[in-house]
């Protein structure tokens, strides 16, 4: 270590470039890692622990913040824990309600991923024409649930409200508005730019092997190759009757994980046209008394949220809070990650290249 | 000592009829320059990037938001300074050293009319170039002087970036000079009095505005002070006065290098109809918001691509184009 | 419906398991000794490829760890459940077999204080190194330790 011509520079944990509060330490000669080391754990709040201390019907605000740019995918998979463990089936309206809330969801979050990849590799006008489409979902998400960033909108046994009247009205506009503006306007400012496609190609290649050794999940894992997705996989919810394709790519660097985020953002947009076409009529939730008792059981769902595939391991004791819950997080497969893809590469990538697994700490730390 | 320099003005001055009234207007038309041009030119990159966003920008301050960065420099110049650890001299040197070169940039360049100088010199050109690229030495010296890491890296990928790009900036500005034979900006506008330079040399335009680019650190070319990566390279440890100082070297650098693709490539103040004045302001202003556009559209190089292009692409080029410009004007 | 997998384990392991569910889909499969961890393991590795999760349960004293592979074939998982006793809060490491369990038996680690032998990196992941206790433990509790901790004693 005294030998060292380097220096060890500190990336984080507040700093502009790491998605909240990830911490990143690399041992750098010039403008070249020589080796990075990846520290987390900044943002735990202790989630696990607070779920022994809630009722069922009261940890929903506290999985909001778990993932909180799709926080409405978290409180689905935990609604989705609880009423299988407690054995609830949903009326079909709540179904498909969950079903659009949780793909507007993905979109948002996926264009975060945009307009922050943006953002890291330089490029502010990104950042804000993701920021901006993502303002008109947000108004729809407010319009439905009332919340903006933690909607609190999903609860034991269906939703809270149902849809607004005019909700179709609402968001067809939008939807064709993005789809409009992802195939025209991102296409000009990302992949016809030469400059982002340089910063881009070939930089942080996940291969195949590594993502099946790492366990990484959702848009990074179909980035390199491998075609999964449980909506299609492990149908919940009413993905079975859906019809979409799964977007992949090849080569599984920086600039096919964007590829995909962009891709999957057209998928969900033909999802939720398809779900309110076949919207059904009816409750739009069952009465479920508000402090449950859960018999003596263990419940593992796992559900595709906009990250990868998130999970959820509830232990009951028949009490009226879980015994425990393991939250199984995807980003914290793909953090481990860096240290070895990051090997070698400049300071510059270290910031595409964290941009590009669409890391959130809120959920990596839990 | 006053006679002195008395004598050395006289030289420049073909009427030199009051010393004071001389030196009050070297010094004060400058200075209000020097003030007003990064007022007038943030604004309009403000206003601009913030209609590319759709965003509406500035708005409180003045009508449309014209004197936000009146508002900025005053609240900047109320900033307490804090530092730790920092080679005090070295580090109030370069703020004001860099200023100082964009003053001395305001003084020698012409402002859009024959004769409407300042200062005239007969290199005059060489001297703005030699103003524009002094910086490599100063960033690495304010880099080391804050004594934090991202300083420090941000000041040799400075170093680096500007020092590639210089030559490749020389050589194509010794290629216009070659052609009009003179390094005065007067005598190459008066030589592109029928045809633009910039129909003779399109590659060697293309190359000094990518050079300027790179060497003025603007956006996509900011690798230095990048954001995203290094916070603000070797500017981290700056604040207040000495930051705001910064800002206008920047803006003044930035507004030079429009004026002279206008000098050096379209023709200056040349024109029909309307009067030189009008002319060169017009051509000035649409260079202008042609310049500031990449920045809001193009993400940042990363620097080895950069370096990598700059020697293997821009100064075989620039070289070879040189010789070409030569070859051209033996024959 | 008995899934190869679980018959594979049964005469790999010799027979030193119950099955709970095998439906070919959620097979839970409880080893009777944790020293089998490790060969169990080695066994799943060739249907399964990943550790999907490790959900460890404080059963006051003893703890019990539910280990969930999956793969990216198909949707099989198979739960793997084992048993550490107070006595000995330790456990084999399944990251030299899984590498995606490395960061997850960190967290066990660190959130349990439960030691896996032979994890090449055994330090705390969420919480700092110098935390007094392991917060999901069901007998923690918040000491003045805990109360007066500021994380100044750290060394970055």
């Amino acid at each position: 270590m005294e030998n060292r011509k380097g220096v060890i520079l500190n990336i984080g944990p507040v700093h502009p470039a790491t998605h909240g509060v990830l911490r990143l330490i690399a041992d750098l000669e010039g403008d070249t890692i020589e080796n990075i080391k990846v520290d987390i754990g900044f943002l735990h709040r202790g989630k696990e622990k607070l779920a022994e201390m809630r009722y069922f019907s009261n940890y929903y605000p506290i999985v909001d913040k778990l993932d909180y740019v799709s926080a409405l995918q978290m409180e689905i998979l935990f609604g989705s824990v609880v009423e299988k463990a407690a054995g609830i089936t949903l009326p079909p309206r709540a179904v498909y309600i969950r079903m659009i809330m949780a793909e507007i969801q993905r979109i948002m979050s996926h264009l975060v991923f945009i307009g922050s990849f943006g953002m890291d590799v330089g490029n502010y006008t990104g950042f804000i024409w993701a920021f901006r489409e993502r303002e008109e979902l947000m108004t729809i998400v407010e319009s439905v649930s009332g919340g903006r960033l933690a909607p609190m909108y999903i609860c034991n046994g269906g939703t809270f409200y149902d849809l607004p009247e005019n909700f179709n009205q609402a968001l067809t506009p939008v939807l064709d508005d993005i789809e409009k503006k992802i195939n025209k306007d991102y296409r000009a400012l990302f992949n016809d730019n030469n400059i982002f496609v340089m910063r881009t190609k070939g930089v942080g290649v996940i291969n195949k092997s590594t993502v099946i050794e790492n366990g990484i999940t959702g848009p990074n894992m179909r980035a390199a190759g491998i075609k999964r997705d449980l909506r299609r996989d492990e149908p919940y919810l009413a993905y079975e009757s859906m019809d979409f394709e799964i977007p992949t790519e090849e080569s599984g660097d920086s600039y096919s994980r964007f590829i995909i985020r962009i891709k999957e953002i057209i998928e969900s947009i033909k999802i939720i046209r398809q779900a309110l076409k076949n919207i059904p009529t009816g409750p739009y939730k069952t009465s479920v008394p508000w402090l449950l008792k859960i018999p003596e059981k263990q419940t593992f769902v796992r559900q595709e949220v906009s990250k990868g595939e998130m999970a959820m391991y509830m232990v009951t004791n028949g009490g009226l809070t879980p015994y425990r819950l393991k939250i199984r997080s995807p980003t914290f497969f793909s953090l481990k990650m860096l240290e070895k893809i990051l090997k070698g590469s400049k300071i510059a990538d270290i910031v595409a290249v964290v941009a590009s697994l669409d890391p959130v700490m809120g959920e990596v730390d839990r | 000592m006053f006679s002195y320099v008395y004598g050395v003005l006289s030289r420049f001055f073909s009427a030199p009829a009051d010393l004071i009234v001389t030196l009050i207007v070297m010094l004060l038309v400058p200075l209000t320059l020097v003030a007003i041009i990064p007022v007038i030119i943030g604004w309009v990159d403000r206003k601009y990037g913030a209609r590319i966003q759709s965003r509406w920008g500035p708005t409180y301050v003045g009508p449309f938001g014209i004197l936000q960065n009146v508002a900025d420099v005053i609240k900047l110049i109320g900033k307490r300074v804090i530092t730790t650890n920092v080679d005090r001299l070295s580090y109030s040197f370069v703020p004001i050293a860099l200023t100082a070169a964009s003053f001395l940039i305001v003084v020698l360049i012409p402002w859009g009319a024959p004769g409407l100088y300042i200062l005239d010199i007969p290199y005059n050109l060489l001297f703005i170039y030699v103003l524009m690229a002094v910086s490599p030495l100063l960033i690495l010296l304010a880099g080391w002087s804050e004594n934090n890491k991202y300083s420090i890296i941000g000041g040799f990928r400075g170093a680096t970036q500007i020092a590639t790009y210089e030559l490749t900036l020389i050589i194509t500005i010794l290629s216009v000079a070659m052609l009009s034979g003179s390094y005065n900006i007067s005598d190459i506008v008066a030589s592109q009095k029928h045809l633009w330079y910039v129909v003779y040399l399109p590659i060697t335009f293309l190359m000094f505005v990518v050079a300027g680019y790179a060497v003025i650190e603007r956006d996509p070319f900011d690798i230095p002070e990048a954001t995203q990566e290094l916070l603000a390279g070797w500017k981290i440890e700056y604040s207040g006065l000495r930051y705001g100082m910064f800002l206008l070297s920047d803006y003044i650098k930035m507004f030079a290098l429009s004026m002279l693709t206008v000098y050096l490539f379209f023709g200056g103040w040349n024109g029909p109809l309307l009067p030189a004045f009008a002319w060169f302001w017009i051509k000035t202003i649409i260079a202008m918001m042609i310049l500031l556009t990449p920045r809001w559209v193009y993400p940042r190089l990363r620097i080895d691509q950069l370096v990598k292009f700059g020697w293997n692409w821009m100064l075989p080029l620039s070289i070879l184009n040189l010789l070409v410009v030569g070859a051209v004007l033996l024959v | 419906m008995t899934s190869e997998l679980v018959e594979k384990l049964k005469s790999g392991l010799k027979g030193n398991i119950t099955v709970i569910s095998d439906d070919g889909v959620n097979d839970v499969v409880v080893l009777s000794d944790k020293k089998l961890i490790k060969s169990a393991a080695e066994l799943i590795k060739g249907t399964h490829d990943i550790l999907f999760m490790l959900t460890i349960v404080d059963r006051n004293p003893n703890f019990e760890l539910n280990y969930l592979f999956s793969n990216y074939r198909n949707k099989n998982i198979i739960i793997l459940r084992v048993n550490i006793t107070q006595d000995d809060y330790k456990i084999d490491t399944v990251s030299k077999v899984f590498p995606s369990a490395d960061w997850e038996e960190r967290e066990a680690y660190d959130l349990f204080g439960i030691e896996f032998k032979g994890h090449p990196d055994l330090r705390r992941i969420l919480l700092p190194e110098d935390w007094p206790g392991h917060p999901l433990r069901k007998d923690f509790e918040v000491t003045d330790d805990v109360r007066n901790w500021t994380g100044l004693d750290l060394k970055f």
